[in-house]
C-alpha cells in the first residue's frame, strides 16, 4: 500500500489533502522563488493524529516537513518532493493562561499575536513580535528561534519559552523545561528548523504590560551619525525597548506607504522605543535625547497613537518597498554593532556593483540586518544577480564577526553560507546532534545544514587555521 | 612553544581520560570586553569576581545569579541553569576529538546552526572542553532581582538516552569523565 493509501485509510476525512491543486498552496513558504510540491499534505487536529503520522512515515522512511504558518523566510517550511507536509495550523488552542505565574500553555498552531490578545485582560503580553505577527504561529517562531523588534530587551523566542513538548519521530513524548538538570535540550530545540522533533505543545513566558511606551523618532544627515548614535545610546546604559534603523530609500519607500511624517530629507531615521513606569521612561528619555542632540530632527511620541503611528511606518516597511519593485529579497545577517556604518557603506557599494538598488532596514539594537535587494524576476539573470549580491552581505557579516541569519533561518536558502560561517568539522556536529534525534534523518531533510560535499563543491569551503578540512576530498 | 590551547587539543588526541576542573585547564582572563556591544568574551578559567570587576568599571553587570563569586567561569557554566544560558551568546570548545570548534559569537541574534553554545550548559565537564564563552552584559540598573533557578532531578528514559546520544557526538571515545 502507498503512504497515501495507508494515511487516508487511518485518518479521518479533511485530515489528508492530496492532488495538484490542493497541494498547491503549501508548495512554497513566506520565500516564494523556491517551490515544490510534496507528495501529501496532512493537517491533524492532535496530538494522536500526529503520532499515527510519523508512524507511517517512518514506516515508509518518508520524510515528514513540518509546517506552521508556512510564513517562514528562508524555504524552512518547503516540501521536499517525496516528503508528507504535516502542516499544525488546526491545533490553533490556548489551552491554560496562569497569570499568576506570568505563563500559558499553547498549541503550536496559535498565532503569535493570538497569544497577546488571549493575555491581556491580566496586563500581560508574549514579547517576541516578528513582523509577521498576526500570521505566524508560535510552534514556527520556537522551530526558529524568531526575534522581533523588541529583542535586545526583551530576548528571542528562546529566552521566552518555559518548556516543550514534543514528538519524536517514533511518535514518542518528551517534555523539556528550563528547568531540567542536564543538558540544555529545551534551548537546543528552539531554532532545530523541524529537524529534531514535532513541535506540539509550548508554554510561553508573559511579561507585565509596561505602563507607558514612548518612542523618539530621530532624522540624521549621515548614516554614520545614526549609526554611531545607535552605540552611544547603549554606552550611556540605556537599553531600548526597541531600537530601529531606516536608510533614506527605506524611508521613502515607508513615508509614501504609511504617510506618518518621516523626515524625506534624512539620510538615515532611528527609531528608539523606551518603556516602563512613567519615571523610568521620563529618565531614559532624557538621556537618550541627550545623546540624540546631533540629529537633524526629533520627535517623540506624546499619545499612544503617535506612538503607534510611528512606528507603522517600519512595520510596513516591507510591503512599501514591494510597491516599488516587482520583487525584493530579503537579507537577515547580525553584525557586532561597531560595524553598521561601514556595512552600509559597503552595501552601498555593493548596490553601485551589482546595479540592484537596496532598502535597508536594520534591527539596529542588535546589529541585525535587513537589506532589501530589489530586483525583478522577470529580467533574465536579475534573480541570480540578487542571489550573489546577498552572498556577498553574508560573507561580510561573518567576517565582521556576526553570522548569517539572526532570526529568519538557515532553511534551504541560507545553506551555502553556511559553509563560509562553519567549517566542516562543526557542520559534522550539527548532523550528528540530528542523527541524536532522528537516526534516519526523515524530519526535514536537507535543511539547515549543507552536507559537507555541497561546501566542497562551492569551493567556498571554510579554512581554518591555514588548512584546508578534508583535503582527501576532491574538489571541483 | 605550544600556546594553551594548541597544549590542551594535544593533551585530549593523546588521552585516554580526563576530568576537566579550572586548575587543570589553566586558562584564564578577558580577552574581549565592548562596553558598547553589552558583550564580554572571556576564557572559561576566569574566576567570576574579576569578570564582575571589569563590568563594573562601565556600570555593568552579568545578568545571572552567581552562587559563588570565586568560581570560575567555566564552572558555573558546566553546573549551569537556564538563566546563565540565557546570556550565553557564543563559546568555543575542543571535542573529545581534540578538535577547536566554534559555536555561536558575539552577536545578540544568530540562528545559524544549532544552538551549542547553549546547550552545552549544564554539560558538567562531560561532552568537551568549555575553553571561552561568551555573554550578553548588561547595565546594572536592569536588574531587578536575580534569583537561583531550581532544576528537577528526574530524567526520563527517553531524555537520557537522547543525552548519552549526544556525549557520543563530541566525546566518541568518552575520554571526558
Amino acid at each position: 500500500m502507498s503512504i497515501v493509501e495507508e494515511l487516508s485509510r487511518v485518518l479521518p476525512k479533511g485530515i489528508l489533502i492530496t492532488g495538484e491543486e490542493n497541494t498547491r498552496p503549501f508548495e512554497c513558504d513566506g520565500l516564494s522563488v523556491y517551490r515544490q510540491k510534496p507528495l501529501a499534505v496532512v493537517l491533524p487536529e492532535n496530538i494522536d493524529q500526529i503520532k499515527q503520522v510519523l508512524k507511517i512515515c517512518k514506516t515508509h522512511k518518508t520524510p515528514v516537513v513540518t509546517r506552521g504558518a508556512g510564513t517562514g523566510l528562508a524555504g524552512g517550511a518547503m516540501p521536499l518532493s517525496e516528503s508528507i507536509v504535516l502542516g499544525l495550523s488546526k491545533l490553533s488552542q490556548v489551552k491554560h493562561i496562569d497569570a499568576k505565574n506570568q505563563l500559558a500553555i499553547v498549541e503550536p498552531g496559535v498565532r503569535n499575536i493570538a497569544i497577546s490578545e488571549a493575555v491581556a485582560s491580566y496586563d500581560l503580553y508574549y514579547a517576541p513580535d516578528p513582523s509577521s505577527q498576526i500570521a505566524c504561529s508560535i510552534g514556527g517562531n520556537v522551530a526558529e528561534n524568531s526575534g522581533g523588534v523588541h529583542c535586545l530587551k526583551y530576548g528571542l523566542t528562546v529566552h521566552n519559552v518555559e518548556a516543550v513538548k514534543i514528538l519524536t519521530i517514533d511518535g514518542e513524548e518528551l517534555i523539556l523545561s528550563r528547568s531540567d538538570q542536564g543538558l540544555g535540550l529545551l534551548t537546543l530545540m528552539n531554532g532545530s528548523e523541524g529537524l529534531l522533533g514535532v513541535i506540539v505543545e509550548i508554554t510561553v513566558r508573559l511579561i507585565k504590560t509596561p505602563d507607558l511606551a514612548r518612542v523618539v523618532m530621530a532624522g540624521f544627515g549621515s548614516v554614520r551619525d545614526c549609526a554611531n548614535s545607535v552605540a552611544d545610546i547603549i554606552k550611556a546604559g540605556v537599553i531600548p525597548a526597541g531600537l530601529e534603523m531606516m536608510d533614506s530609500f527605506a524611508i521613502e519607500a515607508a513615508e509614501g506607504f504609511a504617510q506618518v511624517g518621516y523626515p524625506l530629507d534624512a539620510q538615515a531615521l532611528l527609531l528608539c522605543e523606551l518603556d516602563g513606569t512613567e519615571e523610568q521612561v521620563q529618565a531614559e528619555l532624557d538621556i537618550v535625547l541627550k545623546v540624540l542632540s546631533g540629529a537633524s530632527s526629533i520627535k517623540v511620541s506624546n499619545s499612544e497613537q503617535e506612538r503607534l503611528d510611528l512606528w507603522k511606518g517600519r512595520k510596513s516597511a516591507f510591503p512599501a518597498v514591494g510597491r516599488l519593485s516587482p520583487d525584493y529579497y530579503c537579507m537577515d545577517g547580525t553584525i557586532p554593532r561597531r560595524h553598521l556604518a561601514d556595512m552600509l557603506e559597503k552595501i552601498n557599494e555593493l548596490s553601485k556593483k551589482y546595479q540592484l538598488r537596496v532598502a535597508n532596514v536594520f534591527h539596529a539594537g542588535d546589529g541585525n540586518l535587513h537589506p532589501l535587494i530589489l530586483y525583478d524576476a522577470n529580467v533574465e539573470g536579475e534573480l541570480e544577480r540578487t542571489e550573489e549580491f546577498g552572498t556577498e552581505i553574508l560573507k561580510l557579516s561573518v567576517d565582521m564577526g556576526g553570522s548569517i541569519t539572526g532570526e529568519h533561518g538557515v532553511g534551504v536558502e541560507k545553506l551555502d553560507a553556511m559553509c563560509h560561517q562553519f567549517n566542516s568539522k562543526e557542520l559534522e556536529i550539527f548532523h550528528k546532534i540530528k542523527a541524536a534525534f532522528d537516526p534516519e534523518a526523515l524530519l526535514n531533510p536537507g535543511k539547515a545544514v549543507p552536507e559537507l560535499h555541497r561546501c566542497a563543491e562551492l569551493g567556498a569551503m571554510h579554512v581554518h587555521n591555514g588548512k584546508l578540512p578534508h583535503p582527501e576530498l576532491e574538489r571541483f | 612553544m605550544l600556546d594553551r590551547i594548541a597544549q590542551l587539543q594535544e593533551e585530549v588526541k593523546n588521552a585516554s581520560s580526563i576530568h576537566i576542573d579550572s586548575q587543570w585547564l589553566n586558562y584564564s582572563g578577558v580577552t574581549e570586553y565592548f562596553s558598547e556591544e553589552l558583550v564580554i568574551s572571556v576564557k572559561a578559567g576566569t574566576v567570576i569576581a574579576d569578570i564582575q570587576n571589569t563590568l563594573a568599571e562601565n556600570n555593568q553587570t552579568l545578568p545571572f545569579y552567581i552562587r559563588n563569586e570565586n568560581q570560575s567561569i567555566g564552572a558555573a557554566y558546566a553546573i549551569g541553569a537556564q538563566d546563565l544560558s540565557d546570556s550565553v551568546l557564543g563559546v568555543k570548545i575542543i571535542d573529545g576529538t581534540g578538535e577547536l570548534l566554534n559555536f555561536g559569537g558575539q552577536v545578540m541574534k544568530n540562528v545559524a546552526g544549532y544552538d551549542v553554545s547553549r546547550m552545552l550548559v549544564g554539560s558538567e565537564g562531560q561532552l568537551a572542553i568549555i575553553t571561552q564563552i561568551s555573554f550578553k552584559v548588561i547595565p546594572k540598573s536592569y536588574i531587578v532581582s536575580l534569583e537561583a533557578s531550581y532544576k528537577t532531578t528526574e530524567r526520563s528514559v527517553l531524555r537520557r538516552e537522547i543525552e548519552s546520544r549526544l556525549k557520543t557526538v563530541f566525546d566518541p571515545k568518552g575520554i571526558f569523565n
